[in-house]
C-alpha cells in the first residue's frame, strides 16, 4: 500500500467521512433529566473521562445518540457502540462552594463512564 | 526562534519530505488552500451572520448544527457532528477542550496557539469567569456562565449576541463583526 500524501489524500480531508456516530440499536442506560454519577475509575490507557469529572454527580441534560467508544477504541476493544450524553455539573459541583452559583459545566459522557444516584 | 528561522526549518522539512517521496508537491499545495482559504472562521462567521439574520435558519441551527451548516456548504473533517450554542444577555458560553485541542475545523479553522495550552484548557474549566475578565469580556453580574468541554467526539461553536445598532446590516456586513473568539466564547462579537 502506498503511504504517499497525495493530493487527492488531502482532498479526503475536505470530506465530512469520520463521524464517530454509529447506526445501531443499543439502549440507553440514562434519560434526560436523570441525575448521574461519574464513575471514579483510573484507567491507564486512554480515556476521555476527566479527571475533574470523576466521582462528581450531574445530571444527563441531553442524550447525543449512539456513538463508537473512544476509550475501547484506543485499545483495539472495537467500536463498543453506546449512547452519548452531554452531562451538566454546576461549577459547585466540580470546584467548591466558593464557584459561582449560577455557573455550570456542559461535557459528553459515554454510558460506561455513569452510574445512578 | 525568529520567523526566518522558522520558515527555514519548515523549508528544510519540506525538502525532506519531498526528495523522501513520503509527500508529493501538489498535495502541500492542497493542505495550504485547504487551511488558508477553505476552512476557517470565515465560515463560522458567515453561519452566524446567517442565524442573526434569518430567525427559521437559527432555528434549525440550534435544533441541529450538524445539518445547518452542512446546508451552508461547511462539510469537513472534525465538524462531523456539531452543536451551536447560543449567548443571550443572561448566558455566556465559553469552549475549551480540556484533554487536548479538540476544534470544529470545518467552521473555525485550525485552533489558536493559546486554546492548546495548559493554562486555557484548565483554568476555561475552572474559573471560566477569570478567563473572560482577562479577553477583557464583561459579563453582566445575574448571568451565567456554561462551559462546554467538547473531550468526545462533537464539537461546539458558540452563536454570539447580535450587536446592537445592527439594524438594517447586510449578512456580508454581519459577518465582518464575528470573530473567531466570539465563536470560542471568550469575547463577544464586534461593535460596528
Amino acid at each position: 500500500m502506498s503511504r504517499v500524501i497525495t493530493r487527492e489524500v488531502v482532498q479526503g480531508l475536505y470530506k465530512r467521512t469520520g463521524t464517530a456516530r454509529v447506526d445501531a440499536d443499543v439502549a440507553a442506560s440514562f434519560k434526560v433529566g436523570d441525575g448521574i454519577r461519574a464513575r471514579n475509575v483510573h484507567p491507564t490507557g486512554h480515556t476521555r473521562l476527566p479527571r475533574y469529572i470523576r466521582g462528581k454527580q450531574g445530571r444527563i441534560a441531553t442524550d447525543h445518540g449512539v456513538f463508537q467508544f473512544a476509550d475501547s477504541l484506543a485499545h483495539g476493544g472495537g467500536k463498543q457502540p453506546q449512547h452519548l450524553y452531554s452531562v451538566c455539573f454546576t461549577a459547585q459541583e466540580l470546584w467548591g462552594s466558593q464557584a459561582p452559583a449560577r455557573d455550570s459545566l456542559y461535557i459528553d459522557l459515554w454510558d460506561d463512564y455513569l452510574e445512578a444516584v | 526562534m525568529s520567523d526566518e528561522d522558522v520558515a527555514l526549518r519548515v523549508r528544510a522539512l519540506e525538502s525532506l519530505l519531498l526528495e523522501k517521496g513520503l509527500v508529493e508537491a501538489p498535495a502541500i499545495d492542497e493542505i495550504i488552500d485547504l487551511f488558508e482559504n477553505r476552512l476557517g472562521p470565515q465560515n463560522g462567521a458567515r453561519v452566524v451572520a446567517r442565524a442573526w439574520s434569518d430567525p427559521d435558519f437559527k432555528a434549525r441551527l440550534l435544533e441541529n448544527a450538524t445539518d445547518a451548516i452542512v446546508e451552508m456548504g461547511y462539510e469537513a473533517v472534525q465538524g462531523e457532528d456539531m452543536v451551536v450554542v447560543e449567548n443571550t444577555p443572561k448566558v455566556q458560553n465559553l469552549v475549551v477542550c480540556t484533554l487536548c485541542s479538540c476544534f470544529p475545523w470545518a467552521t473555525l479553522g485550525l485552533p489558536p496557539v493559546w486554546y492548546k495550552s495548559a493554562p486555557y484548557r484548565s483554568r476555561a474549566a475552572s474559573d471560566p469567569r477569570g478567563v473572560l475578565a482577562e479577553f477583557g469580556t464583561e459579563i453582566a453580574a445575574d448571568a451565567e456562565v456554561r462551559v462546554w468541554d467538547s473531550n468526545a467526539e462533537l464539537r461546539y461553536m458558540v452563536l454570539p449576541e447580535r450587536p446592537a445598532d445592527t439594524n438594517g446590516m447586510s449578512e456580508d456586513e454581519l459577518m465582518a463583526l464575528v470573530t473567531r473568539d466570539s465563536m470560542i466564547g471568550v469575547t463577544k462579537a464586534l461593535a460596528p
